[in-house]
């Protein structure tokens, strides 16, 4: 199948229009499109809450205030009291933050010829850092940075082995912000990939039929409409990635956060 | 306050860990790995954005949308309590107009009972005065009946006694002296035949 044969460059060529390029600037100094979507974004997600402030009422109306409203209330009970405890006033500005800018991004991505600013590692890993900063920051806090330090070592382990244990422990705790920064980052650029990838396919396969209307050509444009069928499909699950890659994040976050300002390990 | 202080303070700390991290460096030499180490372009103004929108909604939005929906719980719970409170009060008062309702039943009851007592007991005595009241109209009937009849008894013995001495006159050819000794044993003899006559 010709088809077949112009798939593999086709794909390079797709994963290379989802690598960063600057908009202006160079990828230095200036704006990538993943910056530019993601400030996009920003905006609107800003838009969103303002809206929402100024509609909301003591009697919630509308599908909008309702839905916003719930998704709140969902970041309020199943992330920050959920995870963080008794403290979660506290974080519950950071938390709900990092869960709406995430989301907000992502969904904006799903947008056809939109791009997610949480599919580029730049944007990612700038999220990860706060959150990195943040908890230990409130676990400096807490305990005071040495009481921290030493609070990242279980406690009622022997002395040598103490030491050991919190070198991995170490170590852990500064793979934490690499670890949510990648996490996030692949599933939304690989989904993106897997989507590309679909619909290039379904592309591909169809495009003798649309030059030359004939019977061979049509039947070898068939399997696009099982490709078309995957992409939906494949479009659907995005949609529940979008909103579980935001959850995840968040409730790390709030899981770091509360590990850092726990008594004891 | 204190919040913008903890925000200035991890943006700083973000900042400098931002750049102290060397990782143009590797950007463009790490082919298809390069995907995974973050551009500046993109790293920047992702934690500007971030830090901003942050900063501003948890100054602006987020204390108003948790107090609108802490206010809204607090009158949630408010009115439930009242629902509470009412209904309790609802239950106490049905019970108090049960009860008043059982015992003005009771009282009309009872004032419909006394009604008929002193109905029967006035019919009683309206029925005992009109029997008594019908004797005694038949009690003077049969006196007056009595002294009519004796009346008319006198009457007829006078006239039969007249007769009879008329008749013995012209019989005797005789005039009998009409209050002599002849009358009056006629009017003796009416008399006895009277008497037996009311007798039978």
């Amino acid at each position: 199948m010709d088809a077949f044969s112009k798939l593999p460059e086709a794909i390079n060529e797709l994963v290379a229009e989802f690598s960063s390029d600057p908009v202006f600037g160079t990828l230095d100094a200036g704006l990538t499109q993943y910056s530019l979507w993601l400030l996009i974004a920003a905006v609107v997600l800003l838009i969103i809450v303002g809206v929402f402030v100024k509609k909301q009422t003591l009697v919630p109306k509308g599908v909008f205030v309702n839905g916003v409203e719930y998704v709140v209330e969902y970041v309020e009970n199943d992330v920050a009291k959920g995870v963080v405890g008794t403290d979660w006033r506290r974080h519950f500005p950071f938390l709900a933050t990092i869960f709406f800018f995430i989301l907000v991004n992502n969904f904006i991505g799903l947008i056809p010829g939109m791009k997610p600013g949480t599919g580029a590692i730049g944007c990612t890993a700038a999220l990860a850092l706060v959150t990195f900063i943040y908890f230990i920051y409130f676990g400096c806090k807490k305990h005071g940075v040495l009481g921290y330090l030493k609070s990242l070592a279980p406690a009622g382990v022997a002395f040598p082995m103490n030491v050991f244990v919190w070198v991995i422990e170490v170590f852990s705790l500064l793979l934490r912000p690499i670890t949510l920064a990648i996490r996030l980052f692949c599933n939304m650029f690989a989904g993106h990939i897997v989507m590309g990838s679909f619909s290039l396919m379904a592309t591909i396969f169809a495009q003798p039929l649309l030059e030359h209307f004939t019977a061979m050509n049509a039947v070898g444009a068939l399997p696009s409409i099982a490709w078309l069928l995957i992409l939906l499909i494949i479009y659907v699950v995005e949609f529940i990635v979008a909103f579980v890659q935001a959850y995840v994040f968040t409730v790390l976050a709030a899981v770091y956060i509360q590990i850092a300002e726990a008594d004891a390990h | 306050m204190k919040f913008t202080h903890r925000i200035a303070g991890v943006a700083a700390t973000t900042a400098c860990a931002a750049l102290c991290a060397p990782v143009s460096a590797f950007a463009e030499e790490a082919g298809g790995a390069s995907i995974l180490i973050p551009k500046m372009a993109e790293f920047v103004p992702a934690l500007i954005a971030f830090l901003i929108i942050w900063v501003v909604l948890a100054k602006v939005a987020w204390p108003q949308i948790l107090a609108m929906m802490d206010e809204r719980s607090k009158r949630i719970e408010e009115s439930l309590d009242e629902a509470e409170r009412t209904k309790k009060q609802a239950i106490a008062d049905r019970k108090a107009s049960d009860d008043m309702l059982t015992d003005a039943r009771r009282q009309a009851a009872d004032i419909v009972l006394a009604a008929r007592q002193d109905g029967e007991a006035e019919r009683q005595r309206i029925v005992a005065a009109a029997h008594k009241e019908a004797e005694a109209i038949i009690a003077k009937a049969h006196r007056t009946v009595e002294d009519e009849r004796q009346a008319l008894y006198a009457d007829a013995a006078a006239s039969i006694a007249d007769l009879s001495v008329s008749v013995a006159s012209k019989i005797v050819e005789k005039t009998l002296d009409e209050d002599g000794e002849q009358r009056r044993l006629i009017e003796r003899y009416i008399k006895e035949a009277g008497s037996l006559n009311a007798s039978n």
